[in-house]
């Protein structure tokens, strides 16, 4: 389901692979991103572009990735539509999770931190 | 008003996402954009909740949606599976203000209560039916 691309220093972005993630598949995409992170890569970057619906479930699966890295990495979101920013609003989720414009911003951003 | 638009789903994971996007489609252009949105969101949850929670004594039995539409305002009926135990999620449905920010799961109701304009539940003609209405802001 997803698809990886690394950057330097260690940080992985992560292209999901579905415009919708929802109850149908958020488990396995919590999954191999937990398998990820198993075997290494801390410093995630998820791709929303191509996402375009997200529901409680993926919200749930988003949750588990970020408990999971801990405190060993951090876990970004980039490229939230409009709809999908108000979804993590209405949960509350935008008090959690920081997110950018772009991939390219949070590699920026991660990168320059110490 | 005309009748409602009759769809039928069968009780499975694998096809909320399909129905939702049928659903959602079909009154693009009846609502306003954060109306759609407020709508898609309580129809996924709604429907999930039902796959996935609903004890029916017929696991094959379909999940029957009615969608009606008039001016500025949509109802979508969802009935409950044939056999299914009654589920009034408004008196289950958490303030989404009190749900712990790193719960994994437990928001879709309160994603329901909070997103849709009214909800009602109840039996109609025999069967359960749970009954949410989205109107455009004025």
């Amino acid at each position: 389901m997803i698809h990886t691309t690394s950057y330097d220093p260690d940080i992985t972005a992560i292209r999901p692979g579905i415009e919708r993630l929802t109850a149908m598949n958020a488990k396995a995409f919590k999954d191999e991103i937990i398998s990820l992170i198993d075997a290494g890569s801390t410093q995630l970057i998820v791709d929303f572009k191509d996402i375009t619906f997200v529901d409680s479930s993926g919200l749930g699966a988003l949750v588990g990735i970020l408990k999971k890295i801990g405190n060993r990495g951090d876990l970004a979101l980039a490229g939230l539509n409009s709809d999908v920013v108000r979804m993590f609003q209405i949960c509350r989720m935008d008090r959690v999770f920081t997110s950018y414009p772009d991939v390219a911003s949070a590699v920026q951003t991660m990168s320059e931190r110490p | 008003m005309t009748g409602p638009q009759i769809f039928r789903m069968t009780n499975r994971l694998d096809d909320v996402d399909a129905m939702v996007v049928e659903l959602t489609t079909a009154i693009d252009d009846k609502l306003a954009m954060d109306t759609r949105f407020r709508f898609e969101i309580c129809l996924s949850e709604a429907l999930t909740n039902l796959v996935k929670h609903a004890k029916t004594s017929d696991a094959d039995a379909p999940i029957e949606l009615h969608l009606t539409t008039e001016n500025d305002t949509v109802i979508i009926d969802l009935f409950d599976p044939v056999g299914a135990q009654p589920f009034d999620l408004r008196t289950k449905a958490p303030d989404l203000d009190q749900v712990d920010l790193l719960a994994e799961s437990g928001r879709g109701l309160g994603l329901i209560v909070q997103c849709a304009d009214s909800v009602d539940y109840g039996p109609v003609n025999g069967k359960n039916r749970l009954s949410l209405t989205f109107t455009n802001a004025a």
